[in-house]
């Protein structure tokens, strides 16, 4: 006590002796290094938080299913080739009850597999086309089609499924049920085909030009060339880009639900067989499922998550470069020789003209490309047609009732969901790549591992948020569907597109910049926000629309923590539908107009997409622009800088013409 | 009377911002000792187990142009960049030995890294103007430091122009982004930003090796005329240059200084046969 007072008087005697502009020098200098620190701590909190969100949802998904695990026995849940859920009515089960999902596990592997088939066959012919054979002219046009239909929603191309392609293929092979194993391959190949597409043209588009050179500099064709030597050194962007499409064909829900027949305990034996897969089951009994039952269905959610995660895994082996190298692709050497070991004399070799194999290949890529593209072009008119004349006043404007839909209940939902979304994605998003990409030391281990989670987080399906958020924002959200739950699941699926598209743009940032501001004399944090983040703007605003494109898309996340309650919600405290969700919701009832509305609701959904396509074209083109520095004079600039190509162009031309050039400029 | 009390107490307000905590403190300049501004002791440099520079004993007089010149890999440019410590940045850099400014460690611990870059200014190989218009280009350094006056900043813009010669250029610019000048432009932009937090030493690494001859003459005019106000020093690549504008010249080669002194002497009369091979382009 006495020592304590000895020592406040002391330190009031310095704060008040001469010592204490030092002192408070000193307090102060903390005081600054703690802020730079502080910062540190809260972008490295938001960095982690991915990795948190990733543990969660697997630990709460497993311990959600180990009472049903327990109950049912492992291998009997995965192996038995019945779910018959049966219950009394005191909640006891009968001996006859069996939870087994063996059906379910083969169907869902069945229409994954064909789905990548033919959408990755597809994805990859487009993409080949789009690079190597598409005439300048179509160029731009034809990559901003595929980014468009790779931003539409698949609720929509369950739709088109289910008014399209499953009376078609009832007329074409004359069965009376169209919906099942091939109409779901469809459907899904469809949907995945944008983005195989656009992430195999990007490898296509990165293999250097000096291999295509070197090859036709060996005699080779174009069509060799392309087939034999850039087709392969992009094996690996294309090996990840189909890995991608199976992790989404595995995790797709409510395309699947539309088309898929969704008869339980059906194996996949035909083409025509209709089946459920463990996506459709979660989302067929979730709404009615209570006790051992949703337990079990929990259970297959984590079943699924497995799934995902191990694809993942084998993603990032892929992507590695040391893992997958030559082990993957590898080729033994096997030079022939006589039987004395001496090689064969020159004379033996013959050469004959070939390619006839990768002549016809390119015909291929080229009619498929067209098909593809007819396909979508197609579907989106189809939807279109079929869907103005259904935009009725009515459903437009009025605020309906609680068992009418209308546009303006699903806006406001839709609305209040991407608001509180972002409010609370952006800055964690930010954040957290702020972290990645400024604070991190190159290589580090603990970089590499979150950036794993984020990855990981990526690849998760929506249904799993569903079913994460089902038992977890639901419960902490008053125990029954809100807006507000919705908002905190569709934060998980937001967050990994924040963190990737700003941290790019981050990186693209020149160091320079950073430089010249420290060298100033200006901290990291304000370096940070004065210079780098102003730069990244472009990036962020990318990541935005994409966000709201995400969120005004999705359906299996929220139907079951935002709800599917018609009628205007209240506040984030109500349940409400989306877009989306009502799309859904409404192909399912058979009630008469309902199909009506789900055009119409189609409609509004695809002119979102071109909408928010259209915004982030623009908006990249216009803060180029701004950085480029050319305000005021850019059409001036564009000139100039246009002048120039074409002036490069011409020497290019003129080279071989232009040797005494040199000769010239010395004598001058 | 009331006038007098409103006045007193915005005068009260003001100090009272100065004094606590969160009031930003001063950053006060170094106070260089018998003509000396910066100081090298024993310095030995290290990227991971590499050593980049070996025993660096030198002493930069202030006001004066001191150039460093010696070939590509010599370690000029690493000596240059530790002076202001930009190469705490680099990974796996590590300095022994002292570097003293004013009588300073600036490895030391407690050294503030603001301060220091505040007072060692410094200008990139390449042009690295940020982007934003001329003027916040300029008052980017002043308000860092917490001059957030318009009037005051005004001011400061239009003298860190005119002492970078391209008031009479720019001044109907200010609006424009910075990236729309030519590179001349924009690294002389470059200097005009690093003299706007007033620095007592200007740190310049290769500033003209990516300008055409017209744009080097103004930089090295730029040179001249900063001499008598602050003290400069430049590496580069250009022996004609550094003849031309510094008053001290140091060689250096495989990360030693093999040499130094006054420039007339080092060019006509060099005292190690190493550094009479490299000026006389029998090497380098």
């Amino acid at each position: 006590m006495l020592l304590h007072k000895k020592k406040t008087e002391e330190h009031q005697e310095t704060v008040a002796g001469a010592d204490a502009p030092v002192c408070r020098e000193e307090a102060r200098r903390a005081f600054k290094l703690d802020g730079e620190k502080g910062a540190k701590a809260v972008f490295f909190i938001a960095a982690a938080f991915s990795v948190v969100a990733v543990f969660a949802i697997v630990i709460y998904l497993l311990v959600a299913s180990i009472p049903a695990l327990s109950e049912i026995g492992f291998f009997n849940f995965l192996f038995k080739n019945q779910w018959l859920p049966k219950f009394y009515e005191d909640g006891s089960r009968p001996a006859s009850a069996t939870f087994g999902i063996l059906p379910m596990i083969l169907s869902s592997i069945v229409v994954t597999l064909g789905a990548v088939v033919v959408g990755g066959l597809l994805g990859v012919c487009t993409a080949v086309f789009l690079v190597y054979y598409c005439p300048k002219k179509f160029k731009g046009a034809y990559t901003q089609v595929i980014n468009l239909l790779a931003g539409i929603p698949s609720v929509v191309y369950g739709f088109f499924g289910l008014v399209v392609i499953v009376p078609m293929l009832e007329g074409m092979f004359g069965v009376t049920v169209g919906k099942g194993v091939l109409a779901a391959v469809l459907v899904l190949s469809l949907m995945i085909m944008p983005t195989i597409a656009s992430l195999t043209k990007n490898s296509l588009e990165a293999v250097p030009n000096e291999y295509y050179e070197g090859s036709l500099a060996l005699g080779n064709t174009k069509a060799q060339a392309i087939f034999k030597v850039c087709l392969p050194a992009a094996k690996r962007g294309i090996l990840s880009a189909l890995i991608l499409g199976v992790g989404r064909a595995v995790g797709e829900t409510m395309a699947v639900a539309m088309v898929v027949g969704n008869t339980t305990n059906n194996f996949p034996t035909g083409l025509f067989m209709p089946v459920a897969t463990m996506t459709t089951q979660i989302v067929k009994e979730m709404g009615y499922a209570t006790g051992l039952r949703k337990e079990a269905l929990i259970s297959i959610g984590f079943i699924l998550l497995i799934f995902v995660l191990i694809i993942n895994l084998i993603l990032t082996l892929v992507k590695r470069e040391k893992m997958g190298g030559n082990a993957l692709f590898g080729r033994k050497l096997r030079t022939e020789h006589a039987e004395d070991g001496t090689q064969k004399p020159k004379s033996q070799y013959e050469f004959r003209r070939g390619g006839i194999v990768q002549e016809v290949l390119k015909y291929i890529c080229m009619v498929l490309a067209a098909v593809v593209i007819v396909a979508l072009v197609a579907m989106v008119a189809f939807i279109i047609v079929k869907g103005v004349p259904n935009l009725t006043a009515d459903f437009l404007f009025t605020a309906g009732s609680s068992t009418d839909v209308t546009m303006p209940q699903l806006l406001v939902t839709t609305l209040l969901i991407i608001f509180m979304t972002l409010i609370i994605a952006l800055p964690l998003g930010i954040a957290a790549a702020i972290y990645l990409n400024e604070y991190s030391k190159k290589g580090s281990k603990l970089v590499k591992v979150i950036r794993l989670f984020i990855d990981t987080l990526a690849g998760i399906p929506s249904i799993v948020f569903g079913l994460f958020g089902n038992i977890f924002f639901v419960a902490i959200c008053g125990g029954r569907y809100s807006i507000i739950a919705g908002s905190l699941t569709m934060v998980l699926i937001v967050l990994p597109t924040i963190v990737r598209s700003t941290e790019e743009s981050l990186r693209e940032v020149a160091d320079s910049m950073r430089e010249g501001s420290l060298a100033l004399g200006a901290s990291k944090v304000r370096t940070i926000f004065k210079i780098v983040l102003p730069s990244a703007l472009s990036g962020i605003v990318t990541s935005i629309i994409l966000s709201i494109g995400r969120i005004v898309g999705e359906s299996a996340a929220l139907i079951y923590t935002a709800g599917a309650v018609i009628g205007m919600p209240d506040g984030y405290g109500s349940s409400g539908m989306t877009f989306a969700v009502a799309m859904y919701k409404l192909t399912q009832t058979g009630r008469a107009g309902d199909m009506e509305k789900a055009y119409a609701i189609a409609v509004v959904l695809l002119v979102i997409v071109v909408a928010l396509n259209l915004l982030v074209t623009f908006l990249e083109k216009r803060i180029k622009r701004k950085t480029l520095g050319t305000t005021g004079t850019g059409t001036e600039k564009k000139h100039a800088h246009a002048k120039q190509e074409a002036e490069e162009e011409n020497t290019e031309a003129l080279e071989p013409l232009a040797e005494p050039a040199p000769a010239e400029g010395a004598k001058a | 009377m009331k006038e007098k009390k409103i006045k007193e107490s915005k005068e009260e307000k003001e100090e009272k911002k100065e004094k606590g905590l969160f009031a930003r403190k001063q950053v006060p300049p170094f106070r260089f000792e018998n003509g000396v501004a910066i100081n090298v002791k024993d310095m030995d440099l290290f990227y991971g187990d590499f050593k980049a520079l070996k025993k660096i004993n030198m002493a930069m007089p202030e006001k004066k142009i001191t150039a460093m010149i010696g070939p590509s890999g010599c370690g000029k440019s690493t000596l240059l960049k530790s002076l202001n410590r930009m190469n705490d940045l680099v990974e796996g850099c590590r300095v022994e030995g002292e570097i003293t400014i004013g009588g300073e460690n600036i490895y030391e611990k407690t050294a503030d890294l603001a301060r220091l870059r505040k007072n060692v200014g410094m200008v990139f190989q390449r042009p690295n103007p940020f982007a934003m218009s001329v003027y916040d280009n300029i008052a980017y350094g002043p308000r860092t430091f917490g001059i957030k006056k318009k009037s005051v900043l005004d001011e400061i813009v239009e003298r860190s122009l005119r002492n970078a010669a391209m008031w009479e250029e720019l001044k109907d610019r200010l609006g424009k982004s910075a990236l729309g000048l030519s590179g001349g432009q924009q690294q002389r932009l470059c200097i005009a930003r690093a003299l706007a937090v007033e620095p007592q030493i200007l740190l310049m690494d290769e500033p003209t090796s990516a300008l055409d001859p017209i744009s080097t003459g103004k930089i090295e005019e730029l040179c001249e005329e900063l001499r008598d106000k602050i003290t400069i020093v430049i590496v580069t690549h250009n022996m004609q240059q550094a003849a031309r504008i510094s008053d001290k010249t140091a060689f250096f080669l495989l990360g030693e200084m093999v040499e130094m002194g006054d420039t007339d002497q080092v060019f006509s009369a060099p005292q190690d046969k190493r550094t009479e091979d490299y000026i006389t382009g029998r090497f380098g």
